[in-house]
């Protein structure tokens, strides 16, 4: 299921490269077909131990852990949200990519289901400060979808993964590695 | 002359015609109404709105309060946006209700959200017109 993410990342990584109009290639229905995808068995998480765990392990990396490891059976979607500079506040022309991501929200295919949000960021900085950063940025997001875009909170979650899971660990510095994965937690109980 | 007035009377009618069949303008997705708020305000946003964030409604206060510094365009855009936004919104808060009766007469053992949609959007017998206004205007053809 992560390969799907995977392949729809690297579809977007080259839509992005020669000019804005390619990132209106991520559309609604790429959204919805990926996230509805769920499977019976998917594991339960826990988001608050998601976040004990990530703060538990500053600069040791997060993708072994017990329950982050539990992120990579559930269907999911890599985005790419910028912020501004150190700090919390979307950029404007990342707007389109939360519209999008409301969208697929607002669909009845996806009424049932919860989202974690989960930010990350390239190893430029401090790991501590790093954790800290996207946490605050992953929040920013839920809180976007949330009140701008009335998806009701308590089908949201965020959480910060800061420098400790690349998606390029070769270059744990490279800009691939800031992104945002949208994962489907499964039914709203 | 002739012609000219034949061609002005066509198309007063049509316009007539088609203000009175849709009778309002169309809703847009989240995705477009905040795209335009980027094309429009982006730069303001920047400007004088660098450290604010999309949430809460603190990007509209921000631009509100600081509107002396902020173009005319993107103050008459700000609140185009916001109306379209709440548009949708109401618009997807209303179709399983609008939608009730048609609900109960077509798709009375369908279960779940995302199924009654596709078996109301399925039943070509589904002829009322609010119905399928609002599934169109909630964006979910």
């Amino acid at each position: 299921m992560i390969v799907q993410g995977l392949r729809i990342s690297i579809a977007l990584g080259l839509a992005f490269a020669p000019c804005v109009v390619s990132a209106q290639r991520l559309d609604n229905s790429q959204i919805m077909s990926t996230l509805g995808q769920v499977r019976s068995a998917a594991p339960e998480v826990d988001v608050a131990l998601l976040v004990e765990e990530a703060n538990a392990n500053v600069g040791k990396g997060v993708a072994a852990l017990p329950n982050w490891n539990k992120l990579t059976e559930l269907s999911q979607l890599i985005v790419e949200i910028d912020f501004e500079n150190n700090s919390t506040a979307i950029e404007p022309e990342s707007y389109r990519t939360v519209g999008l991501i409301a969208d697929a929200l607002h669909h009845p295919d996806l009424f049932r289901y919860k989202f974690l949000i989960v930010g990350h960021s390239s190893s430029t900085g401090d790991a501590r400060h790093n954790l800290e950063l996207s946490q605050k940025r992953a929040d920013a997001i839920n809180e976007a979808l949330s009140t701008t875009f009335a998806i009701s909170p308590d089908r949201l979650f965020s959480v910060g993964a800061g420098e400790e899971w690349p998606i390029n660990p070769g270059h744990p510095e490279s800009a691939d590695n800031r992104r945002v994965q949208l994962i489907n937690l499964g039914l709203l109980k | 002359m002739m012609t000219k007035v034949g061609i002005f009377t066509g198309a007063a009618l049509a316009a007539f015609l088609s203000m009175s069949t849709t009778g309002r303008a169309d809703t847009i997705s989240y995705a477009d109404a905040v795209t335009t708020l980027a094309k429009e305000c982006g730069s303001d946003i920047k400007k004088v709105c660098g450290r604010e964030n999309l949430g809460n409604g603190r990007i509209q206060a921000c631009l509100g309060k600081n509107a002396t510094k902020v173009s005319p365009t993107c103050t008459s855009t700000l609140g185009s946006v916001m109306t379209s936004i709440a548009q949708r919104q109401e618009a997807q808060a209303s179709v399983f209700k609008v939608c009730e009766h048609d609900i109960s007469q077509y798709c009375n053992s369908v279960k779940g959200d995302g199924n009654i949609l596709s078996c109301l959007i399925e039943t070509k017998r589904v002829d009322n017109r609010e119905c399928n206004q609002a599934i169109t205007d909630a964006g979910w053809r």
